[in-house]
């Protein structure tokens, strides 16, 4: 019954978002205003379809209705209610319905906010979307069908959710990504508006600013978000491993962060339209790429759906995308010119430039090492991997030096920097780090050149941002006479883009501290007896009982698995430090598949990261990870401090007040 | 010569040297991945230390060591067979008879030590398929 209801809401949206492409196409051609209007009637209509239609997956998810393979696949009648919540991402049928839903909010919300500007770029904007929109719904409808009727005859309880994903970090990690994956399609679509109907200056621009930043707020906090969940789940005391499907993440990031910083010079100077266009294009392509990386089966990774056929849809739309936006750039070659010239090295515009050229070369490097295993297995018959070391070796070195743009680009002067200038900016910050790698070379002994390289750099580019602030902050004192607090938050009101940027700048060196403090992980495999003590740097851990949980015995926790369970007790620097219980899981909705979880104690300075390899209930032996890893709460204070800072630049108030006026 | 020939220049250069590293980093960077049989006979033929395996553990073959820290068992892939070490405390969950597994190390008298074992990853169980089902369908 429910499954015919989602069935006939994603085949009728599916003649709406049909016809919806063809009355646009022919309002362009005989400019019949109500032929546009009937357009974004259908457009809307489709996307409330398809938005209702997931309401009633979900629906079905958290009745538990097994009769839908869906539901069955993915959720367990034992499977804990937010869990079944989030079942709707967690495989592939509902996570392309999912993907569509956030597309058709988007795309809701682009009509309505537009309904009464930029009439020449609309058509072609509900085009573009539409087309994206179309070829999922083609998917949804035809070959993963969320839908479909169960196989296997009647099933008493479906097969629960993987024991990876209940975790709270995959309830926002996989929206968070689709919500920054999907939005670029928003920028994309005005692009494609922009270089069709010719209207190249910086308004297209201007109009997806706020999309833009939000969405690449979306992304980062996603990203973030998911190397939160490998540090708590995978059990191997790490946040990022090069793996494919983050690395799929990752490449439109840094094409998006590329355009975040390049569009700033196409709205001041009207330069570069050409390479935005592309950096635009590439993002959105990437965007598609990554969807299609996790759903091909092409690479094998451990956040990868099963292999489908879909792959060569997929494929085939991105080389459609690809073509077409050649045939445009090709096209409006002419147009695309650029109005002014870059007139020396030390610019702001050249700091931009060079900061694009990096954020380009490591996109290069991740595509690169994460389509090589495919290439080198087509050209040779060998299956080459690169793993870690690959990217670490090439990305730690590019990474430093964008660091060091960091600071560098935002104190350079448009057009050209004057040599009094350079010395006025550049003096204390320079002597600020230098001091750094002094101090943490002569009185922390650090002798590892990367660390203490990135350490200089954190300073430098601390010192360069506080040193913007103070002096903002001075002047305007000296015109208003405010106090300094007024005066610091009339300074950021006045321009928001560059203060919030600052503060985004802060976040990122906050998060170069968290990567630094990898070079100091330690780590052990320890093998103990009840009663048994080790230690390992400062800590003593003290190995003191286990015992076996079940969902009888504790029903408020274990639902659907059984847990063998050990208590230890750390003491650090002699002291009393903490009691910990690492546990390993066994879901019993799942074949008793196996399950870590993680014991952690966080503090500022450093994780003790403990992960029960397994205990024998007989004797008592247990096999421990235990991990110390310095710095790493800076990675995730560096996304709260990154989310404050693109709210300063998005200026959420005005976004409300401009409604409401 | 203009400025913006110059900078084209710089770029020119600047791409050339990443490119240059890029492969440099992959002549030394990379694990071959090869199979057992090309192991067991080629091995010495490889200019790498480090190779890389994909097969299943034969069924039984499981045995650990006394602290329960290092586990030995035996790859097969079609008809070959190789010893297989592996030391950690963290034996990964899906390890089991039979289950695929992909491991990274270097090969040493006869014995494959890895200080790397996946097993196939873990959201791919649809194989596996467990249902409940009261009626066969």
């Amino acid at each position: 019954m429910y499954a015919l209801l989602g069935n006939s809401l994603l085949t009728l949206s599916y003649i709406f978002t049909i016809y919806g492409l063809i009355i646009v196409g022919l309002h362009l051609w005989n400019r019949y205003e109500r032929f546009l209007r009937s357009g974004k009637v259908a457009f809307i209509s489709s996307s409330l379809l398809i938005i209702i239609s997931s309401v009633v997956l979900i629906h079905e998810l958290m009745v538990s209705n097994f009769d839908i393979e869906y539901v069955a696949k993915y959720t367990s009648a034992e499977t804990p209610a937010m869990f079944k919540f989030s079942g709707l991402w967690a495989g592939m049928e509902g996570s392309l319905l999912f993907w569509l839903t956030i597309l058709s909010v988007y795309f809701v919300f682009v009509i309505i906010q537009n309904r009464n500007q930029h009439r020449k770029l609309i058509p072609w904007v509900l085009i573009t979307m539409g087309i994206i929109q179309f070829f999922f719904l083609t998917m949804s409808n035809f070959f993963e069908n969320p839908f479909a009727p169960v196989t296997a005859g009647m099933v008493v309880s479906g097969r629960g959710l993987n024991p990876l994903l209940q975790h709270w970090a995959m309830l926002l990690h996989p929206p968070m990504l689709y919500l920054g994956f999907i939005g670029f399609s928003v920028p994309f679509a005005f692009a494609m508006a922009a270089i069709i109907t010719k209207n190249l200056d910086a308004v297209w621009i201007q109009t997806t600013r706020r999309w833009t930043l939000m969405t690449w707020t979306f992304l980062s906090i996603a990203i973030i978000m998911g190397g939160k969940w490998a540090y708590m789940e995978l059990g191997w005391g790490g946040y990022w491993a090069w793996d494919p499907v983050e690395n799929a993440s990752l490449l439109p990031w840094l094409t998006g962060t590329a355009y975040l910083h390049s569009v700033l010079i196409q709205d001041k100077k009207n330069m570069l339209r050409l390479w935005n266009m592309i950096l635009i294009m590439l993002t959105f392509t990437l965007t598609i790429f990554g969807t299609y990386l996790t759903r091909s089966g092409v690479v094998s990774s451990v956040h990868a759906f099963a292999a489908t056929d879909l792959g060569i849809w997929f494929f085939g739309f991105i080389i459609v995308i690809i073509a077409v936006n050649i045939f445009l750039l090709i096209l409006r070659k002419d147009q695309l010119k650029s109005d002014n010239r870059l007139e020396s090295f030390v610019s702001r515009e050249s700091g931009f430039l060079f900061n694009n050229m990096l954020f380009v070369a490591m996109m290069l490097t991740v595509l690169w090492g994460t389509m090589y295993p495919i290439f080198s297995e087509a050209v040779s018959g060998d299956k080459i991997t690169v793993g870690s070391p690959y990217f670490n070796r090439i990305m730690i070195p590019l990474g430093l030096l964008l660091l060091a743009l960091t600071g560098i680009g935002p104190l350079l002067a448009w057009r050209k920097t004057s040599p009094r200038s350079l010395k006025r900016n550049f003096l204390w910050p320079v002597v600020t780090g230098l001091l750094a790698a002094a101090i943490f070379g002569v009185v922390f002994k650090i002798r590892i050149v990367y660390p203490l390289l990135s350490a200089a750099l954190i300073m430098f580019v601390l010192a360069t941002i506080v040193m913007e602030f103070y002096r903002g902050i001075k002047a305007r004192r000296r015109i208003t006479g405010e106090n300094y607090f007024k005066a610091l938050l009339s300074m950021v009101d006045k321009n928001r883009t560059r203060y919030g940027g600052y503060v985004v700048h802060i976040a990122i060196i906050m998060m170069f501290a968290g990567f630094t403090g990898k070079a100091f992980d330690k780590e052990a495999d320890l093998s103990m007896m009840p009663g048994e003590v080790q230690t390992l740097r400062n800590y003593e851990i003290v190995y003191q009982d286990y015992w076996f949980e079940t969902p009888e015995t504790n029903p408020g926790k274990r639902s659907n698995h059984v847990a063998k369970v050990i208590a230890l007790d750390v003491n650090r620097d002699g002291r009393h430090y903490s009691d910990m219980k690492p546990e390993k899981r066994f879901y019993t909705d799942q074949n008793n598949q196996p399950h870590s979880d993680v014991a952690l104690i966080t503090t500022l300075n450093e994780d003790f990261y403990v992960v029960l390899g397994d205990v024998d209930l007989d004797t008592g032996r247990a096999t421990l990870k235990v991990r110390i890893n310095p710095m790493v709460t800076w990675v995730w204070l560096g996304t709260l401090v990154l989310l404050f800072g693109t709210l300063i630049s998005i200026n959420v108030e005005a976004f409300f007040k401009k409604k409401t006026r | 010569m203009s400025f913006q020939k110059k900078f084209a220049i710089v770029i020119g250069l600047f791409a050339l040297l990443v490119v240059g590293w890029i492969s440099l980093e992959f002549e030394s960077g990379e694990v071959p991945f090869i199979s057992v049989g090309d192991l067991i006979d080629n091995h010495s033929r490889y200019t790498q230390s480090r190779f890389r395996m994909g097969g299943n553990v034969d069924e039984g073959s499981i045995s650990f060591s006394e602290d329960k820290l290092t586990v030995s068992f035996v790859l097969r892939q079609g008809d070959d067979r190789l010893p297989v070490t592996y030391t950690s405390a963290e034996i990964p969950d899906l390890f089991k008879d039979e289950a695929e597994v992909i491991v990274e190390g270097k090969y040493r008298e006869g014995v494959f030590q890895a200080d790397n074992l996946m097993t196939k990853c873990a959201s791919r169980y649809e194989e596996e398929a467990n249902y409940k089902p009261i009626t066969e369908g």
